[in-house]
């Protein structure tokens, strides 16, 4: 392998409850700590072992969203890739939208993997990285929780219902990444500054062409139906004569 | 309006998701085929037909399709997709790795994880793990849903078996190829449909403990078992049974939480669930905050005065 | 359960608001590069860091402690491993020079890292920080066969750096110190005498620990004046680097302590060992004090972190726990709805975001005096940064470990008890008030050195700043009430200065008696001004991005001012009762 294109996206950290906004439009994001999203920071880390283990030459990561976006791009950066492309946006573009700028993207840098987080953990889609192989025509293997070289094709083990399910894949390939993957690395200081001076190229979604217009229209977003604290017990035994009572025992 | 929802199966049964998502997919309004994808599945297709609310069972039938990969999956629906206008899946592994390729193909934005439908182009789905529900409305003129079955009821069996019809399958040369399939061996009802579910969290300490301590209960109760994130990162459990965010999202009658503190993730993937017990020896463990039943103490100890408390 | 967040949001806020620090290391050639989104991403991970891998060992290494074996220090579980991780991810070298493998980052991130060491695992943020501060004297004093033999495994951190000027009868007066060094034929000397408190004095994290030790030549005049500085390694270095023979150092005993129960305190014997002058011959404390305004502004951030820490976990338990109810509540009330709660996270918090931003403030000096062109920038820094060293040492400290245990209050009965971390963090919290120079030692060094420095120009400076604060607050309406309280503050401050420099009360005794109340009275006007400041930041149009503030500044701000700053009169009053009462009774009496 030359080049592995990895896509990226900030979200709102993980570790912070989100809150919703009192006008229904969605999560408030102001002043809250914004981080990457965790599966993509797997994605990061597995293409980093990828290179560090003599499979690939390139990384590079890619980011669409707003400017605070490239703080994700330098982290990445810090991890070991390479090169950074930053899609400038204020929107909030869909996954469909996503996955054709990531089309334009694998157009321009012809990488033979395309390795990305299986969902972000705001919009919970699930999408993009099965949108793009879909655009590309290219084989995926989704919630990889292992990936191997083998030979000239991949070898990646799924998560699936059932347990796991091993494929392997020709490449050029889509493969999203799942929780147990890997642990992604703190990153060392010296990382941390030279990444300050690795390239970062930052375009828009006109330069390619893409239409970036929203599908869904957001009619609302509001909190879940609460659930209350209900009883303690003191007892095994008031536990099952509670539960024999509510019938579901 | 006619509907193509994708039946979910091991190639020998049914599964339970797939009479929850025709229950959504019913909601969208018009009439459902039932595509049944696979390889040797005549007892899948017979028992979908029995579906009340499936009109027409489309068997696709082809090794190809036997472990039900992405790429001839998703290559058999768009070959049948003109015909609908409603496209549907339960969101299982399948589901979800097999239908956004489909929307790309078709440049429809997907709609993942559907809890309700509100009209037929309009929709409920959770985001952030649960901590917010988003309503959306489509533009697009085919809808591609996947379903989270949990939150729908399974369809009952219909009156007459519906008429079963054979489709053809594209042929081409798949590049995704087949290895293994490690299967974990349960004799206990799956995750996604027991009517019981017992979860472990690392409170268990190892894998042998979470074995000891759940395997009997579960046998008693004929429940599942399920696991918290933490207990499967630390090897106590397989990933199979790893119930919340980005695991299973179950909603069973009976969900008893042991020794799990409750997560939002976790929480994310069972707060659902009808009834929930939680038993922890930390007192402020969120998961109390959710649980209708809350027994403080330790689980080793409670466990088996449960298990003689049933009699 | 507790865990902890580094307060990167609050640095920023700080460096880029408040400081508008882009700005500051722009006028310096060496540090051009050090811009905010830079100085971001380094914290981030430092924070990340600490958080992640350095708060979990935080209790277990209190539990466990570090035990003594055959002679040999053995860490707690853990931290061998978190100190190799630490130091291949370069954290070590941060603000090291780039001539030995540093990074050359400012004192300003330093201190910010180093707070996050000291809030998630003080016993661990001590061998890095002991390390730093032994390279920083090995650089400006050693030789260069020294310098280049020691300095890049040391900021590497394969070597650890051990400080040893305490003896068993020379603590805050070193002047009596014993151990004495003879010279060898080689140009080396030997070493030979016996110390105390020795933090990181040996462990098992790394392959080699170097002594900088205080000991007296053969000719050495008495007192301080004849003091010198050796460089004295565990194991003898061969010129290529390769650590060798053992050097006749041991270690005598592990000090039982109250807390940093996973700090290795050491009884240090020097048997004869080897070792290499450091500076000039009796001028081993003036090479040893080049080095103290940044380890007494290490110390002060220990106390502050600490007490970050110790906030960090009373909010989260306060929004949690549910005892009692408000009134008018209905239902059961998070304890952090009550009137008392309150006040003490409060004060907790009024205390350490005012402290942060007092360390921040006299780094951004320390960077002006070590990297700035300007010499008259330099030396007005230089002022400055004298001026504000002890006051940090001691009010960091002081007010952190009251913080600490405002903390342990709110969790009532569960602050007492192991689980939450609270009462070792009080424990932990201690030690910064004693070492380093007590803090009544730091009180006397304000009042009777530092006030009337450069003839009292730094303090001068100092109250001008302040009044500029003052007088850019006063058009904003919404900072009236805050301001009059500052203005209220630094009237006592500036008149109690008065008496004690040429007033009824600058006699050497009545400064001695009034010292630790007038460092208190000096501090909290400090942050009664940088409250005013930072309020001022957050009613300003932002300059962050995303318009990111933290959330309750201004109230905060409002507390400090009604609920604190009040007791600036009160401390007037107790100093300009002079010494009397203090002296009256004699030896006999007490």
């Amino acid at each position: 392998m030359k080049t592995i294109l990895v896509p990226v996206k900030m979200v709102l950290d993980a570790n912070v409850r989100p809150r919703v906004r009192a006008d229904e439009t969605g999560v408030d994001l102001t002043g809250m700590r914004l981080s990457i999203n965790p599966f993509c920071e797997i994605a990061v880390e597995e293409a980093v072992r990828l290179k560090e283990a003599g499979h690939a030459e390139d990384i590079v990561v890619v980011s669409i969203g707003p400017a605070k976006a490239q703080d994700t791009l330098r982290q990445a950066l810090a991890m070991g890739a390479d090169r950074a492309l930053h899609i400038q946006t204020d929107d909030s573009p869909e996954p469909l939208a996503i996955a054709k700028l990531l089309r334009a993207v694998v157009e321009q840098e012809k990488p033979d993997l395309v390795i990305l987080g299986k969902q972000a953990v705001d919009d919970d889609c699930n999408q993009t990285g099965q949108m793009l192989a879909s655009l590309l025509d290219w084989p995926q293997a989704t919630f990889a929780s292992a990936v191997s070289v083998d030979g000239d094709r991949l070898r990646v083990t799924r998560e699936i219902d059932a347990g796991l399910q091993i494929l392997s894949l020709p490449l050029p390939a889509v493969v999203t990444t799942d929780l147990r993957l890997n642990e992604p690395r703190h990153c060392a200081l010296p990382n941390i500054m030279k990444a300050r001076k690795k390239p970062l190229t930052i375009t828009s979604p006109s330069d390619y062409g893409v239409d970036t217009t929203r599908r869904l229209t957001i009619l609302s977003v509001r909190p879940p139906a609460g659930r209350k604290a209900g009883i303690r017990v003191s007892s095994a035994a008031e536990l099952v004569g509670d539960l024999r009572q509510a019938g579901v025992l | 309006m006619t509907i193509l929802l994708l039946a979910d199966h091991d190639q020998h049964t049914l599964s339970d998701a797939t009479a929850r998502a025709l229950t959504a997919a019913s909601a969208t309004g018009g009439t459902v085929h039932l595509l049944v994808a696979g390889h040797n599945i005549g007892a899948v297709a017979e028992a979908a037909a029995k579906l009340s609310g499936v009109s027409t069972v489309l068997v696709a039938d082809d090794p190809a399709l036997a472990h039900g990969l992405a790429e001839p999956v998703a290559a058999t629906i768009l070959e049948h997709a003109g015909d609908y206008d409603t496209i549907v899946a339960p969101a299982t592994a399948t589901g979800k790795d097999v239908f956004p390729r489909i929307a790309a193909r078709l440049d429809v934005m997907q709609i993942s994880d559907v809890t309700r439908i509100v009209a037929p182009d309009t929709f409920e789905r959770p985001i952030y793990a649960g901590n917010a529900v988003e309503t959306v409305k489509t533009s697009d003129k085919i809808r591609i849903l996947t379903i989270r079955t949990s939150a729908f009821n399974p369809a009952e069996a219909g009156d007459t078996p519906a008429e079963i019809k054979t489709v053809a399958v594209p042929q081409a040369s798949w590049r995704a190829r087949f290895e293994e399939e490690i299967v974990t061996k349960s004799d206990r009802p799956d995750l996604s449909s027991a009517k019981i579910v017992i979860s472990g969290g690392r409170a268990l300490g190892s894998a042998d403990r979470f074995r000891d301590t759940l395997g009997p209960l579960a046998e008693r109760l004929n429940a599942a078992i399920g696991a918290s994130r933490a207990a499967v990162d630390a090897g106590y459990a397989p990933n199979d049974l790893q119930v919340g965010q980005t695991g299973k999202v179950v909603a069973p009658d009976l969900y008893i939480a042991l020794g799990i503190s409750g997560a939002i993730q976790h929480l994310a993937g069972m707060k659902d669930s009808k009834i929930i017990v939680a038993i922890n020896k930390d007192e402020d463990a969120p998961i109390f905050q959710i649980a209708d039943y809350g027994l403080v103490g330790d689980l080793f100890q409670i466990v088996p005065e449960f298990e003689k408390a049933l009699g | 359960m507790p865990s902890y967040k580094a307060p990167v949001e609050d640095m920023m806020f700080l460096l880029r608001d408040v400081f508008r620090s882009d700005a500051v290391f722009a006028e310096m050639p060496a540090q051009t590069d050090t811009d905010c989104d830079t100085i971001e991403s380094v914290l981030e991970e430092a924070g990340r860091f600490c958080s992640e891998i350095l708060y979990p060992l935080n209790m277990t290494g209190d539990i466990e402690g570090c035990r003594l074996e055959n002679g040999k220090v053995i860490t707690p579980k853990g931290f061998a491993e978190a100190y190799k991780v630490f130091s291949e991810a370069g954290w070590g070298g941060l603000s090291a020079s780039p001539d030995y493998g540093g990074q050359g980052l400012p004192r300003t991130v330093q201190i910010l890292v180093d707070e996050m060491l000291s809030a998630s695992n003080l016993s661990f943020g001590l061998f890095p920080g002991l390390t730093r501060g032994a390279c920083e004297t090995i650089e400006a004093h050693a030789t260069e066969d020294l310098k280049n033999l020691y300095l890049p495994k040391m900021i590497a951190g394969i070597w650890t750096g051990a400080m040893a000027l305490t003896e068993s009868n020379a603590g805050s007066d070193l002047g009596l110190l014993k151990t004495s060094a003879k010279p060898r034929d080689d140009g080396s000397f030997t070493v030979t005498g016996t110390k105390i408190f020795i933090s990181s004095g040996d462990h098992d994290m790394a392959e080699n620990v170097i002594h900088l030790v205080l000991a007296r030549l053969p000719d050495a005049p008495a007192g301080t004046k004849g003091i010198s500085l050796f460089l004295c390694p565990k194991f003898l270095v061969s010129e290529e680097g390769t650590p060798g023979a053992p050097n006749n150092i041991s270690v005598g005993a592990l000090e039982h302590k109250m807390g940093i129960h996973a700090q290795p305190t050491c009884v240090m014997n020097y048997d004869g060992c080897q070792g290499w002058l450091v500076g000039a011959p009796h001028r081993g404390l003036a090479a040893m004090f080049t080095m103290m305004n940044a380890e007494r502004l290490f110390v002060g951030v220990q106390g502050l972190g600490v007490a970050d820490a110790s906030y960090q976990t009373a909010v989260t338990y306060a929004r949690e726990r549910l005892q009692g109810r408000t009134p008018g509540a209905t239902v059961t009330s998070p304890i952090i709805d009550h009137p008392d709660v309150r006040r003490m996270l409060l004060s907790m918090r009024a205390f350490t975001e005012a402290g942060r931003a007092l360390t921040l403030f006299t780094a951004l000096e320390m960077d002006r005096e070590k990297f700035h062109p300007d010499p008259e920038i330099r030396r007005a820094a230089t002022g400055l940064v004298a001026l504000l060293t002890p006051v940090i040492k001691a009010a960091l400290t002081d007010f952190g470990f009251e913080a600490t245990v405002l903390g342990q209050q709110v969790l009532g009965g569960h602050g007492y008890i192991r689980e939450w971390g609270q009462e070792q963090v009080v424990r932990d919290a201690r030690i910064a008030m004693i070492y380093e120079g007590t803090n009544g030692i730091q009180a006397q060094d304000l009042v009777l050195r530092k006030l009337t420095l450069d003839d009292g120009q730094p303090v001068v400076r100092l109250f001008g700043l302040i009044r500029k604060t003052l007088d850019e607050a006063e058009p904003v309406p919404a900072l009236a009430s805050v301001r009059h309280a500052v203005q209220n503050a630094l009237a006592h401050l500036e008149s109690v200065t008065k008496r004690l420099t040429s007033g009824d009360l600058s006699s050497a005794e009545e400064r001695n008696a009034a010292a630790v109340d007038y460092l208190r009275l000096f501090a909290l006007t400090c942050f009664g001004w940088l409250w005013l400041r930072m309020a001022h930041a957050q009613t300003e149009a932002g300059i962050s991005e995303n318009g990111n503030k933290p959330a309750g500044k201004l109230a905060t701000a409002q507390f400090f001012a009604d609920r604190i700053l009040p007791q600036t009169a009160s401390l007037a009053v107790q100093i300009g009762a002079g010494s009397a009462s203090v002296m009256a009774p004699d030896a006999g009496q007490f």
